[in-house]
């Protein structure tokens, strides 16, 4: 009986230990991620002569909103805003305007496209069995394989082909619809395998029954499908938008002077000729980050289920 | 009342038809894919055996034959750059499959604060890839927080205590490697955590009541039906490790000298500073055909798994 007690006392204390253990682990990983995150937003309130120092500062001395007010000023001819005689005057309006536009836009229209295909797909079979591991082929072909043949597309080729069908010279390199259109084929693939996730857990009895009431096929997709994946429609769309607004090769590649996204922005100032502004960097950093963070958080719950590759269904 | 008439109409019906229903997504998303990446592929193929440099009017290239290809593989720089992202590749998809797994293991079993571990833990997944670098070139500088951290260490060690984490060629690399597991640990987490919660409770329970230990259960019962986790890990994440570039432009730009520079930089340096177009297309298609190799092998393992997986659910 005694002996009994002690043992389930041991028993118990091991467990514990375990459990100690293991939240000291999990703690730790913690704080190696959060740490890098930690160190852009404080960066982000330390004003010019705080940014490089031995030893460095773990918090602000001095907090200040310069780097925002810089970044976020409107007229950027502004005194004091460029707080050097030798720094450019700049701010991220433009490349926000870039971004969100370009981001929202393709994502719109490969989560349309994509849905309608992943139906096909679901229902019937089209492209084959082998289909659905194909599309994402595409995903996996490095971007500076395209990159290379895009920029000479873009630039080269379309402007010239536009000029003998149509009669006038456009060019898609550099503009908001050239980089929209490439981002709508590179995430298809992702819409394509989500939504299928999705549309392959809706009972097909229920469109038969639709379908036998009398109910149009246009219809039927309406009420009947869309409705239950949407909040898979949400997830898919807040996914493809997260990896559109962190691309930066292409968006490297295919824009220079007048489109620019936010990634292409910050890497602007990482380069040594336009000289290293670490507070406006950090500023900037934490900005684009936040929002897509925030979404991140949001489909969370279904990333962890859904990102098995439909392989892990129960 | 008359069925309605004319262009339109028929070509709605058309449309609506069973048979040509069906295909009317797959054809815009093929056209899709073949305007803007087939064709430029088919034009590549063509500049490549072209001798032309940007610099230069496009109207004075001539063809080459496989002049350019010969000049691909004949460059050092290619291969080194080649072997260097196999370098970084291997070793980031090892530390982030290890740590990962071991981090899924241990969010599954642990009962309290499980949500925010998992939240934490997959935020570097979404932060955008540039603002890690940015964030990693912060803490690496040589007076940076880093070299803080680890000056404890280092003096213990009678090492200097500023590590160059960025102008020392191995150090680089290391840096490099060290930002992609931060940032992609999150993502085999990710896969394995959802393959850890798939597992059949009844299985793990059977076991336990018929006297298996801790690690006979994780051994017989919970490794083997994790497999298919384990293989789309490794697929996903030995392509995306291929294709490293944003570190490499954030961090080092290559350098210092070429120590760092994957395939890809090496690449994007050629054509956009060098304008050796003809080159790029060519080592493009070269690298396509590569992992073109590569990629089917990746899809052939994750389908081999599927149809066994779906063969076991049907039995």
């Amino acid at each position: 009986m005694n002996g009994d007690a002690t043992g389930r006392k041991a028993a118990d204390r091991l467990r514990r230990r375990r459990t100690a253990l293991r939240h000291t682990v999990l703690i730790g990983w913690g704080a190696i991620i959060m740490f890098p995150i930690y160190w852009m937003i404080q960066t982000s309130f330390k004003d010019s002569g705080e940014w490089v120092t031995w030893p460095p500062n773990w918090l602000p001395q001095d907090p200040t909103l310069k780097n925002y007010e810089q970044i976020f000023a409107f007229d950027v001819q502004q005194a004091g805003v460029a707080r050097e005689a030798t720094e450019q005057p700049f701010n991220i309006w433009g490349s926000l305007v870039d971004s969100l536009l370009i981001c929202t836009i393709s994502s719109l229209i490969a989560l349309f496209m994509g849905t309608f295909l992943a139906y096909a797909i679901s229902r019937f079979n089209v492209g084959g069995s082998t289909f659905r591991h194909m599309v994402l082929m595409v995903r996996m072909i490095p971007p500076i394989v395209i990159a290379i043949p895009l920029l000479m597309y873009y630039a080269v080729m379309v402007p010239f082909a536009t000029e003998t069908l149509l009669g006038s010279r456009i060019s898609l390199f550099d503009t908001r619809t050239g980089v929209s259109a490439l981002y709508t084929t590179v995430t298809l693939p992702f819409v394509i395998w989500m939504m299928l996730s999705f549309i392959d857990e809706v009972p097909y009895t229920l469109e038969h029954a639709a379908r036998l009431m009398g109910a149009g096929r246009i219809y039927t997709l309406r009420k009947v499908v869309l409705p239950l994946v949407a909040s898979g429609m949400v997830v898919t769309f807040l996914f493809v938008f997260i990896l559109s607004w962190g691309e930066f090769l292409l968006a490297l590649t295919l824009t220079h002077p007048d489109v620019s996204t936010l990634p292409v922005l910050l890497n602007k100032f990482q380069s040594a000729s336009e000289g290293r502004l670490y507070g406006p960097q950090a500023a900037i950093g934490t900005v684009i980050t936040i929002p897509v963070v925030i979404m991140g958080v949001l489909i969370q719950k279904h990333l962890v289920k859904g990102f098995s590759f439909g392989m892990m269904r129960r | 009342m008359r069925p309605p008439n004319g262009p339109f109409a028929r070509l709605g019906a058309w449309l609506s038809r069973e048979r040509v229903f069906r295909w009317i997504p797959f054809v815009l998303v093929e056209g899709t894919f073949i305007l803007v990446i087939i064709i430029p592929f088919l034009l590549t193929i063509y500049i490549s055996f072209l001798r032309w440099r940007a610099n230069r009017p496009f109207e004075q290239a001539y063809l080459s034959g496989f002049r350019n290809y010969e000049a691909v593989l004949s460059d050092t720089g290619f291969w080194a750059a080649l072997g260097r992202t196999f370098y970084f590749a291997g070793f980031a998809v090892v530390f982030e499959l290890v740590i990962g797994f071991v981090l899924a293991m241990l969010v599954h079993r642990v009962v309290r604060g499980r949500r925010i571990y998992i939240t934490v833990f997959l935020i570097p997944m979404m932060v955008v890839p540039v603002v890690v670098g940015y964030n990693f070139s912060m803490i690496y500088i040589d007076h940076g927080p880093l070299n803080q951290l680890l000056s404890p260490l280092t003096t213990l060690l009678g090492m200097e205590p500023r590590i160059r984490w960025l102008s020392d060629p191995l150090a680089a690399q290391w840096a490099i490697i060290l930002a992609d597991v931060w940032q992609w640990t999150s993502l085999t987490f990710l896969i394995f955590l959802s393959g850890f919660s798939a597992l059949p409770p009844q299985l793990i329970s059977a076991a336990r009541v018929m006297g298996a230990s801790r690690w006979q259960i994780f051994w017989w019962v919970e490794f083997p039906l994790l497999k298919p986790a384990i293989v789309i890990a490794v697929v996903v994440r030995s392509m995306e490790a291929l294709k490293l570039f944003d570190p490499v432009v954030l961090l080092t730009f290559g350098g210092p000298g070429t120590s760092t520079q994957t395939v890809a930089y090496y690449l994007w340096e050629q054509v956009w500073q060098f304008n050796k177009f003809a080159f790029g297309a060519a080592a493009s298609i070269l690298l396509l055909i590569l992992f073109s190799a590569l990629i089917f092998t990746g899809i052939w393992l994750m389908m081999r798994e599927r149809t066994r997986l779906d063969r076991e659910r049907a039995s």
